[in-house]
């Protein structure tokens, strides 16, 4: 079956292979007699939701497993290998890389019933299931005087397992770190079905299994590290007239000595596609709108540093606007938080980015980026944690109308910027299938092999994650040029 | 999403429901918010695997009787519509669907006669009316029946209050400030005959005159939400044809259900000649809350007297108030409007109570665990009151309080500001 997809990689037909194969697997018959009915999706109106993330569509599989322990999912791996099935994991599918979409005839293990979460304040630590909805570890852990600091936007959907396949960022990354950084121990179970528990030490395993988007083994649970909240935060809404002008007060904000806890920047299709969504009287006209918190124990220091970042937004031509009180902060928050999908009311499909710059190119990289889109014709939109130099340009489109081939030449170009730059082509949504193409670009052969004889050692089958993250090998005379390479 | 939906051969509700699959990003934002998604953890049984479940139907990829369970189970209480950024207008989407499909389904001779009686019952006050009280009398024997029946059984309160007449009339008190005409609800009236009572005392005592328009009837909601589209369109055009917006100030109604039924009738009435109609005609709809509150804030409202003593008041958000029809903040600034009353959030608030037009009685077992869940939130506020604005959320929540073992009143919006004027709260 060929992947259904409403996809981007150029060259694959629009015509859908329907859903046909109504027809049960056997593979479905022995896990439901392993695991009981409850837990074993079989027929094709339950497969068929298990085909997509947000972002793309993939093949439907040919059995869903919702696994309650990791007991469960070892005998799932363990029947899949003797099918010689390969296997996707998916925790709540918002991912925007294709991460969670088969690509192929697959068993899809869905997490979301592994809840489990115990909160050990003593050690400032929880234990998470992998199908525990990030934002329910920070409100079991906010009685004890506790946070869990990773806020993907996508945190009261998506999961914990599905954040440290990816290593999700937010918004609170510029000071406080990604899920990574927030990892103690993981369990996972690997292709052959062995189940092991590691720490940070030695090896780094479980830093490797980290952003490996499932393509390396099946995370079952961890121990995150937890930290108490700040006592205070501070709120600022900058607009700006032009986009490189946003990206110039963070740099300045930033060598000023600001270390704001959340720097965000989104430009004017943003906005107003959100504030379509919560009217909340954002500046609809501003060509980019930055949205700052800072925070710490100190209003003092808080408050100081909120006034270093006005200085820089002022200087560089911005028009601020404080927050004053915590629920008109929360409500900006929360439009931050609705961009991505907000971006929808534009077009109904986009090709979504996740390049990381030096903050030191940002201005030129977003205004290069902004020429680009502008020539391009197509509905160019820019946003992303800016303080990272972490950007999401997003190339709207509708598959009726426009060409998945340009989309896909544009979404090229980009990286190629990114790279150019000094940049990396994924700052937290991982590589997934929509970046995969570009992966030749950004790595050079010795450390893409390296990369494979990881791959070749945890999972020499291939059966985890098919047709992800990494690219298929190139061939073996190289005389492939860059279709546009440089500008 | 990508679709091919043969749009032009289902006419203008297959462009409702194309726009509606179109809108879907499928970015999950929904999942938290839906309470099937909640209880069940699956993907079929949330918004966004029933949008891919109502596309692959209208694509004819899939057969409609392997989707229905899953759609069957969505209780229409549209959460996923305030959660969604993209603009999915999923109550449209399922509403429509409904609609198409319901003519096409194979259903057992038990199941059709359940949904015969419920439709035929809801919107008939003085059938209704003894239907409950034949259904009082039969509630002791609820052990011994089976599931179908028990569960409307189990729905009723412990008395049902004599039906009362509803005036064509009622004049303002002092100064006229305003006209309004006023939709009685249907089985609101047998189950909570207060409910209308204390509506035109309060409107009275501001001022506002009420006039009950002949030949009204059910909104049609929930023929609508159960596919009975035929029957929902009689009931749709008897209501247009007995309020003539350019009468009144506003269209009000009390029960937050039939008041998004009212505002949904362009949706339904898409790509027909009185589709223009409808719209004048939602146009001047209002929650009785709304309204009231368009007094408060315009410094017109009549002073309710303080509370005898500090009431913590725990405010349900009704589904088709919050999320159909996006009132939050009116009945929340009224009930705070009386002094001594402080209102307080419940936990999940979003998330239904699980009464949801004919829920309860077509789910029973999903409706009863998301009852208990509400109600367990709900005395977990520790609550003096309970106040909702819509007579399914009141029956539901009352009864699973009651289950709960307490005996905290539940109440409606406008009975709380009743007894304030009236100096008896």
């Amino acid at each position: 079956m060929s992947p259904e997809k409403q996809g981007l990689k150029p060259g694959l037909s629009r015509s859908r292979p329907r859903s046909e194969g109504n027809e049960a697997h056997p593979l479905g018959a022995e896990l439901t007699r392993l695991l009981g009915p409850r837990k074993v999706l079989s027929s094709l109106s339950e497969r068929l939701n298990y085909r997509y993330d947000a972002i793309q569509f993939g093949v439907t599989p040919v059995c869903v497993v919702l696994p309650e322990s990791t007991a469960d999912v070892v005998a799932v791996v363990k029947a899949a290998r003797r099918a010689g099935l390969p296997i996707v994991g998916r925790g709540a599918a918002s991912g925007l890389s294709g991460g969670a979409a088969p690509m192929e005839e697959a068993v899809v293990v869905s997490f979301t019933r592994m809840t489990g979460l115990q909160i050990f304040p003593e050690r400032r630590e929880a234990v998470a299931q992998s199908g525990v909805i990030t934002l329910k570890v920070t409100e079991a852990a906010r009685p004890h005087g506790l946070i869990y600091p990773p806020d993907p936007a996508s945190f009261r959907t998506s999961t914990i397992g599905g954040n440290l396949g990816e290593n999700a960022g937010g918004p609170l990354c510029f000071k406080y770190g990604v899920t990574g950084d927030y990892v103690r121990g993981l369990e996972f179970v690997d292709a052959e079905g062995e189940v092991y528990t590691l720490e940070r030490d030695a090896y780094d395993l479980p830093g490797l299994l980290i952003g490996s988007e499932g393509t390396l083994g099946l995370i079952t649970s961890a121990t995150l590290r937890l930290a108490p909240p700040p006592v205070h935060t501070r709120t600022l809404l900058a607009s700006f007239a032009e986009v490189g002008a946003c990206a110039e007060a963070v740099s300045a904000a930033i060598a000023a000595g600001a270390v704001p806890s959340k720097l965000e920047f989104m430009d004017r299709a943003c906005t107003n596609a959100v504030e379509d969504f919560l009217h909340l009287d954002l500046p609809r006209d501003a060509e980019a709108v930055l949205l700052v918190d800072t925070d710490g124990d100190d209003l003092e220091t808080v408050q100081e540093e909120l006034a270093l970042v006005e200085a820089a937004c002022v200087e560089a031509g911005g028009k601020v606007r404080r927050a004053t009180t915590d629920a008109e902060s929360a409500a900006l928050w929360q439009a931050r938080r609705s961009v991505s999908p907000a971006l929808g009311r534009i077009r109904p499909q986009r090709m979504n980015e996740d390049i990381v710059v030096p903050r030191s190119v940002l201005p030129e990289v977003v205004r290069e980026i902004r020429a680009l889109g502008d020539a391009s014709g197509f509905h160019l939109v820019q946003f992303g944690h800016i303080g990272d130099g972490n950007l999401h340009p997003n190339i709207l489109f509708d598959p009726r109308r426009e060409s998945m081939e340009a989309v896909h030449d544009l979404a090229h170009r980009i990286a190629l910027v990114a790279i150019r730059y000094g940049g990396v082509l994924s700052g937290e949504h991982g590589i997934g299938t929509m970046k995969r193409a570009f992966m030749n670009d950004a790595v050079d052969p010795v450390t893409m092999s390296a990369l494979r004889d990881v791959k070749a050692a945890l999972d020499p089958a291939g059966a985890l994650n098919p047709g992800k993250l990494l690219p298929d090998p190139l061939p073996a005379v190289s005389s492939q040029e860059p279709a546009h390479a440089g500008s | 999403m990508n679709h091919d939906i043969p749009v032009l051969q289902i006419g203008p509700q297959g462009e409702v429901m194309a726009h509606g699959v179109d809108a879907c990003v499928h970015c999950g934002f929904c999942l938290p918010a839906c309470p099937t998604y909640t209880l069940l953890g699956d993907e079929m049984d949330s918004p966004r695997g029933r949008i891919v479940l109502m596309k692959e139907v209208l694509e004819r990829a899939l057969p409609l009787e392997d989707a229905a369970p899953h759609l069957d189970r969505c209780l229409g209480c549209l959460g996923c519509v305030s959660a969604c950024p993209s603009g999915v207008p999923y109550g449209e989407l399922i509403t429509a669907f409904r609609g198409w499909s319901e003519p096409q389904r194979q259903r057992s001779p038990l199941d059709r006669a359940k949904r015969f009686a419920i439709l035929k019952a809801l919107p008939a006050p003085k059938l209704f009316s003894v239907a409950a009280r034949v259904g009082q009398y039969a509630k002791p024997l609820g052990p011994m029946l089976p599931a179908a029946l028990r569960a409307p059984l189990d729905l009723l309160p412990e008395s049902v209050p004599a039906m009362q007449p509803s005036p064509a009339l009622t004049p303002a008190q002092g100064p006229r400030r305003g006209r309004v005409a006023f939709l009685v609800g249907c089985a609101q009236q047998a189950l909570a005959p207060n409910f209308n009572a204390a509506t035109l005392r309060v409107l009275a005592r501001n001022g506002i005159e009420v006039v009950i328009p002949e030949g009204q009837g059910c909104c049609g909601a929930a023929a609508l939400h159960t596919g009975a589209r035929d029957e929902a369109l009689k009931l749709v055009r008897a209501n247009l044809k007995a309020f003539n917006p350019d009468d009144y100030d506003a269209i009000l109604s009390n029960a937050a259900g039939c008041g998004a039924g009212l505002k949904e009738y362009p949706a339904v009435l898409h790509g027909l000649p009185d589709e223009a109609q409808a719209r004048a005609f939602s146009a001047k709809v209002q929650d009785i809350s709304e309204y009231l509150y368009g007094l408060l804030r315009s410094g017109d409202l009549t002073a309710p007297m303080p509370a005898s003593r500090p009431l913590k008041v725990a405010y349900h958000d009704a589904c088709h108030l919050a999320h159909a029809q996006g009132v939050r903040m009116a009945p929340r600034q009224l009930l705070r409007s009386i002094p001594g009353v402080e209102v307080i959030e419940i936990p999940e608030g979003d998330l239904c109570c699980g009464s949801a037009g004919t829920y309860n009685l077509e789910q029973p077992e999903l409706a009863s665990q998301l009852g208990a869940r509400k109600a367990g939130h709900i005395l977990g506020t520790q609550p003096d009151l309970v106040v909702s604005g819509n007579i399914g959320c009141h029956t539901q929540i009352q009864s699973h309080v009651r289950r709960q073992g307490s005996r905290v009143p539940v109440m409606h919006t406008v009975e709380l500001l009743d007894l304030a004027y009236k100096g008896e709260l």
